[in-house]
């Protein structure tokens, strides 16, 4: 429970904390059951105080109500109160149902669509860093700029790509303050909230109040089906296999299955040791089309491969081992890409699908 | 603070206090009216033919239980209950026969049932009536989907049990005797088939301390490449875990097969049959091996 | 700790406890060499079955320890390699040429069959049971 003795002197927190006495009133009028009023304004100060350094001073009233407002509909149309935890961390959607595959293609189709709305050199900067795997360092090389410029560029675009994405499923919002309303609030940037006055317009417009709260919300979304390890030492190599096996597993995977996958991610996350001494190892759930998989990328900023046929060979070893590392995890997976840049890196790519 | 909101949202306002007037006042009438209510929808699934798998008293206890979940969704707004005793129901009435469209056609002869009701009860007040079914109407639809998709779903999940189960039956793993399994493989041997057999002869070498397996593929014609690698793999695995394999049966077809994709005969341990097979098994396990009819 | 050494009869028997990472595996093979040297070992078993893999660095430093070990005069076995793992170390493309027995019981088994004149381990095997009827 949050009440006004657990939180520190921070003036935007000591705000939240007054709004209590607001938020009762608002959502008294929508909801008869004591404890559920009490229930709604606790989740959603635990909101406001998430979200407080991404949000306007003046935004904060209006963005209150709309919260509490959400979470009084969402609270009728599925979520018992109580359960509020458990659906903060799994999927917010209803459970698996026939149309999920059309649901999903929608999905891809947005993404594409979101995609498209970007800014060519955005995109391909965005890209090259999300699929590709590239660093801010080497992008601000090639685009003669600074790394942090290259980070901020990033998060503007990543900001833009959640508002255009939602966009393209929910359509075009009503009025034309709605778009820039919405990056204000999904990038976090307080000036421009307070320039359009974003508070006010959250309140008025029904469409900005109901789409705010995924703009939000992302995060717990984020990780859920994707793990990442850095991987510099030994006891790395371990942990990268043991959680790419829970990852497997929680795919859909067989024992069996799940342990060739983790073999393949310890050969990879032991090349990172070996060889570049400090790298990351990412496992991700895919779904396309009905068929689940795992994607497994190792990526390390080391010396990189000068020759990936010959490290590719069967027995071409670099420190008295079997050699077998690359082309046994190659043996392993249903899909296989490597590529490496002597002096920066290299990138493994594998994927495995899951037979039904 | 200075709030200020506009004017246009105080009747979105009411309209949802209205729907959380209207919802108790729902539950009540539903609860006092809960016997004869039960009954018309119980002659209703009667005269309709529906559920006739079930017995009359089955279909009154199964109504009763029904009734009251709904109810209960109306009033708390989680179908969740509702969910659970769906898929109990599901699972008890599919294996006799009960099909989706019996589910839902029962479900929605309730929602009618009551809908009638409450038209009867404010027929005189026409703005209520429309009031009331506002209320009602998205619950009850919502009920009727969640219904549906737990009997679906609780059905497809017994087909994918029995798939399993058929599957298994299909490569049993046999004890013949203490450390000595037998796996008589019949039918196509395909690359899912092949998966599986690994995993059950691997871990049957496991659950029965095998140290020994005839794999008597006799009735088996044929095999692709892909195949054959696997089962070149599943001997070589089998023998990291410390048991023989011994393949009896093989026709000349895939020992064709085995031969062109390289696979060392003299290494795999193959025995013309099946009685060979065991001879060999029991020879390497240390029983002296008696034939009667060669005294 | 993740792995234990102990000495039965003229055997060693050598379980490695919990997932090793590399390092820990060099250790391990170190360990069991000088233990063997100690005790003057004629046969080593190797329980493997709490490892959750064995990829090609954790199969090649297992059969370079058997390897090393005939050298000294003690017979390796190994035993206890979970079928997903002995699975997949075939599906890597390993050639593990070393002995295998299921679980302690048979590798005790086995290194008794092989090591004649054995007195101390054979204690154990009345529990086993005999096979020749």
């Amino acid at each position: 429970m949050i009440s006004p003795g657990d939180v520190g002197g921070d003036p935007l927190t000591e705000e939240i904390v007054e709004l209590t006495g607001l938020l009762r009133r608002v959502v008294g009028r929508r909801v008869r059951d004591r404890e559920a009023v009490d229930d709604i304004v606790q989740e959603t100060l635990a909101r406001l105080l998430a979200a407080r350094t991404r949000l306007d001073g003046r935004a904060i009233g209006p963005y209150a109500i709309v919260t509490a407002r959400n979470l009084v509909k969402s609270q009728w149309q599925r979520a018992d109160v109580g359960k509020r935890h458990e659906h903060r961390l799994a999927d917010t959607r209803d459970p698996v149902r026939p149309d999920e595959p059309l649901l999903e293609q929608e999905e891809a189709e947005a993404i594409r669509i979101a995609l498209d709305r970007l800014a060519p050199r955005e995109r391909d900067v965005l890209v090259a860093h999300v699929v590709e795997g590239r660093d801010t360092g080497s992008l601000a090389d090639d685009l003669a700029s600074t790394p942090g410029a290259v980070a901020a560029q990033l998060g503007r675009s990543r900001a833009k790509l959640r508002v255009e994405y939602i966009l393209a499923l929910e359509g075009e919002p009503p009025t034309r303050q709605c778009r820039p309303v919405l990056l204000s609030l999904s990038a976090g940037d307080r000036r421009r909230q307070g320039e359009l006055d974003a508070g006010y317009h959250l309140l008025d417009c029904d469409f900005c109040a109901s789409m705010s709260e995924p703009l939000f919300d992302r995060r717990a979304k984020a990780t859920a089906d994707e793990v990442r390890i850095p991987v510099t030492v030994d006891a790395d190599v371990v942990v990268a296999r043991q959680r790419g096996r829970e990852v497997a597993v929680q795919a859909g995977f067989s024992a069996t299955e799940a342990t060739v996958i983790a073999t393949a991610i310890s050969e990879i996350s032991r090349n990172i040791v070996r060889f570049a001494r400090r790298g990351e190892v990412t496992v991700t759930i895919l779904t396309d089309d009905g068929a689940s998989g795992v994607l497994v990328v190792a990526q390390d900023a080391g010396p990189g491969i000068p020759d990936i046929d010959l490290a590719l060979q069967e027995g071409h070893t670099t420190y008295g081992g079997l050699g077998l590392g690359l082309p046994g995890s190659r043996r392993l997976m249903d899909e296989f890409e490597i590529s490496s840049e002597v002096g920066r890196g290299t990138t493994v790519t594998m994927t495995k699908w899951h037979r039904r | 603070m200075l709030m200020s909101v506009p004017d246009d949202r105080r009747s979105d306002e009411e309209e949802s206090v209205d729907e959380h007037r209207m919802l108790p006042e729902l539950v009540a009438h539903l609860r006092q009216h809960r016997t004869e209510l039960r009954e018309d929808w119980a002659r209703r699934i009667e005269a309709s033919h529906l559920l006739h798998a079930m017995t009359p008293q089955e279909i009154g206890s199964e109504t009763s239980s029904v009734y009251d979940n709904y109810v209960e969704v109306l009033e708390t707004g989680s179908v969740d209950a509702l969910q659970r005793y769906a898929r109990d129901l599901s699972e008890r009435i599919i294996p006799r026969g009960v099909e989706t469209d019996e589910v839902v056609g029962i479900v929605l002869l309730l929602r009618d049932v009551l809908a009638r009701s409450l038209f009867q009860k404010y027929q005189d007040d026409f703005a209520l009536l429309n009031r009331v079914l506002d209320a009602y109407e998205p619950a009850a639809n919502r009920i009727a989907n969640t219904v549906a998709v737990s009997f679906v779903e609780e059905r497809e999940r017994i087909i994918r049990e029995q798939q399993d189960a058929i599957r298994e039956l299909s490569t049993p793993v046999l004890q013949v005797r203490e450390r000595l399994l037998i796996l008589p493989i019949i039918g196509v041997l395909d690359a899912q088939r092949a998966t599986q057999l690994t995993d059950q002869l691997l871990r049957g070498i496991r659950i029965h301390r095998a140290k020994v397996v005839v794999v008597d593929i006799t009735g088996v014609a044929d095999i692709d490449t892909s195949v054959a690698n696997h089962l070149v793999k599943t001997v070589d695995a089998s023998r990291l875990m410390g048991a023989s394999v011994i393949i009896t049966g093989l026709s000349s077809d895939i020992a064709q097969t085995l031969v062109r994709i390289g696979v060392d005969l003299s290494k795999m341990n193959t025995i013309g049959d099946l009685q060979g097979g065991i001879e060999e098994a029991e020879r390497q396990l240390g029983f002296r091996v008696i034939r009667p009819e060669q005294g | 700790m993740f792995v234990s050494i102990l000495q039965q009869g003229d055997f060693l028997i050598a379980s490695i406890h919990a997932a090793l990472d590399d390092s820990e595996l060099m250790r391990f093979q170190k360990d069991v060499m000088a233990e063997i040297a100690n005790h003057r070992a004629k046969g080593v078993i190797i329980d493997v079955a709490a490892l959750d893999v064995l990829d090609s660095f954790g199969s090649w430093s297992l059969r370079n320890l058997v390897h090393m070990a005939r050298l000294r005069g003690a017979t390796t076995v190994i035993v206890g390699i979970q079928p997903e793992v002995a699975f997949s170390i075939v599906e890597l493309g390993m050639e593990l040429d070393v002995t295998t027995a299921l679980d302690l019981e048979n590798g005790l088994e086995y290194l008794e069959s092989v090591t004649t004149g054995h007195r101390a381990g054979k204690s154990m095997l009345g529990v086993l049971g005999s096979h020749d009827t």
